[in-house]
C-alpha cells in the first residue's frame, strides 16, 4: 500500500520536480474511485533526475511485476536511459512518466496544473480539464470508465462566466 | 471545496448535462457531493484509509475457514 502521506511531501523536501497525475489527482479533484498507486509526472532535466534517484534511493526501487532475478540499477542514469518507470518501493507503488498522453512533457503538465497544500507542502496537481484529456488518450477501457464522473466534476464546478457563454 | 451552485448541480442534474450522464452510467453522485465538501488534502486522506481499508480485506473471501473448506 502507498504511503502518500509520506511519500509527497518527501519529493517535495528533496527538492523533486513533478506533476501528481492519475488516479490521485482525480481524487483531488473529488473523484470516488479508489487508486492504489501514486502517479507522477517527473521533470527530464539531469538535476532534477539526481533528486528524484536520491530521493527514492533509501526506499529500494524495483520494477514493480518483474522477475526478481531482472538486475535492475536505480540511480539518474537509469532514469534518463528510460521515459517511464513501473515502480515498487517501500513505500509503496509509484509510477513515474516522462510524458503523459494527450498532455505532453513535464513542462506542458506544470503549465496546466493547479496547486493545492497537501500534507503541508505545495504540490502540482494536474487541472481537470488535462486529467480529462489524458484519460481520453490515454485509450485504455479503464481509463475511459472513469471519464464520466471527471466530466460530471468538471461539470458542476464550472463557474458563472462558462455559464453565459 | 464545492460552492453552493455544484452542490446545486450534483443535487439537480440538468437534462443533457454530463452529471446526468454520469448518474445513467452509475456514477453515485452523493459520493462526489460528499468528496467536494473535503478539502483537496482531506480527500488524499480518505482515499489513503480507503487503501488501508482495501488491503486489509483483499482477498477475505479466499481464506478457509473449518466451516468452508
Amino acid at each position: 500500500m502507498t504511503d502518500l502521506q509520506f511519500l509527497i511531501p518527501h519529493l517535495v523536501k528533496q527538492g523533486v520536480e513533478f506533476v501528481i497525475i492519475g488516479g490521485v489527482a482525480a481524487t483531488v479533484h473529488g473523484s470516488s474511485y479508489v487508486t492504489y498507486d501514486l502517479d507522477i509526472c517527473y521533470a527530464r532535466n539531469r538535476p532534477n533526475l539526481d533528486r528524484l534517484a536520491a530521493a527514492l534511493s533509501p526506499y529500494h526501487p524495483r520494477l514493480r511485476g518483474a522477475p526478481e532475478d531482472i538486475p535492475f540499477h536505480w540511480d539518474a542514469e537509469t532514469l534518463k536511459h528510460g521515459l517511464n518507470f513501473t515502480l515498487q518501493t517501500d513505500l509503496g507503488d509509484l509510477d513515474l512518466l516522462g510524458e503523459v498522453s494527450g498532455v505532453g512533457t513535464f513542462e506542458q503538465a506544470r503549465e496546466v496544473a493547479v496547486v493545492v497544500m497537501l500534507f503541508g507542502f505545495e504540490c502540482a496537481v494536474l487541472s481537470l480539464d488535462s486529467l480529462i484529456a489524458a484519460k481520453r488518450a490515454a485509450g485504455r477501457p479503464k481509463d475511459h470508465l472513469v471519464l464520466p464522473e471527471l466530466e460530471a466534476l468538471r461539470e458542476a464546478d464550472q463557474d458563472e462566466e462558462r455559464d453565459e457563454n | 471545496m464545492m460552492n453552493d451552485k455544484a452542490e446545486y448541480r450534483l443535487q439537480h442534474p440538468a437534462p443533457g448535462s454530463a452529471i446526468e450522464a454520469a448518474r445513467t452510467f452509475g456514477v453515485d453522485l452523493s459520493l462526489l457531493i460528499e468528496r467536494l465538501r473535503l478539502t483537496p488534502e482531506e480527500r488524499v486522506r480518505a482515499l489513503q484509509q480507503a487503501m488501508t481499508m482495501m488491503d486489509r480485506i483483499r482477498g477475505a473471501a479466499r481464506k478457509t475457514t473449518p466451516h468452508n473448506p
